[in-house]
């Protein structure tokens, strides 16, 4: 699934270490998301949606859409 | 932080070859009759001593890259006193069947000596399944069993079959489990080739 992680991250100035502090992972969860090779879990979606202020369909892109 | 710059007693791979060339040179002498097996089990457990700092490097160089949990933490350390355990209990069976008649019961009890520190390590691993609780790791803790588990049912149902044609020799049932834990480390460093190949080197400094 496609997302739009590294451009909020970079909208932010947060490196992938602030971003996952954050949500409580590793820095290597953060890059399988962002680079498209992990989907994480609905509550760890929930989790990225809060931690930017926005709703996951904000982030996270439908292959359809 | 790149293993490249990591002075070499901090490389994990300068230690685990450290292990593979004791256990070789121990093996080696051992085979030649140069010691006897008692020297060779004392000589193997100072060689095991290598783990430690092993076990250091490697905690040190998963922090680095982002894969070290408090789960991966305890993990290692578990996964280290068993080592320890299995490598005394198969010693001390070894020694013990070597110098003492045994009885068929007798036999059975110190077959368990190296068994329940293995026993143990599969525990370990179950314990860090239920304990991980960054999702991607447990998610590749998982993949890399799943491909144990598979190096483990084609290379034995295939070895299987080479042996009741009488292609090779027989092979002692207890390599599942070595046989197992190679093909997870393979499934880990396939992950983490893919990992490093897709990576966006400059999502640290973003």
């Amino acid at each position: 699934m496609k997302n739009r992680l590294k451009v909020l991250r970079a909208e932010r100035n947060w490196s992938q270490q602030a971003l996952a502090e954050e949500l409580g992972v590793s820095r290597q969860s953060v890059n399988a998301i962002e680079t498209g090779r992990y989907d994480p879990s609905l509550p760890l979606a929930f989790q990225i949606a809060d931690v930017f202020g926005l709703t996951i369909e904000d982030i996270f892109i439908h292959e359809k859409d | 932080m790149s293993t490249a710059r990591l002075p070499l007693h901090r490389r994990p791979g300068f230690w685990a070859g450290g292990l593979f060339a004791a256990f070789a040179v121990i093996s080696a002498l051992r085979i030649s009759d140069a010691i006897d097996s008692t020297t060779g089990f004392i000589l193997m457990v100072v060689a095991m001593l290598q783990i430690i700092p092993l076990t250091r490097a490697s905690l040190a160089k998963q922090r680095s890259t982002g894969h070290l949990s408090a789960a991966v933490a305890r993990y290692t350390r578990r996964f280290l006193f068993a080592t320890f355990g299995y490598v005394l209990g198969l010693g001390i069976a070894v020694t013990i069947a070597n110098r003492v008649e045994l009885s068929q019961g007798e036999s059975f009890l110190i077959a368990l000596l190296p068994v329940i520190p293995v026993l143990g390590m599969i525990w370990t691993m179950a314990r860090y399944l239920i304990e991980e609780e960054d999702e991607f790791l447990r998610h590749r803790a998982i993949m890399a069993s799943l491909f144990g588990l598979g190096a483990v049912l084609t290379l034995g149902t295939f070895w299987g079959f080479l042996e009741t044609f009488e292609v090779v020799p027989h092979v002692w049932a207890w390599w599942v489990f070595p046989v197992w834990a190679m093909g997870m480390g393979l499934g880990q460093c396939w992950m983490g080739l893919a990992d490093r190949r897709a990576s966006d080197p400059s999502g640290d400094e973003a």
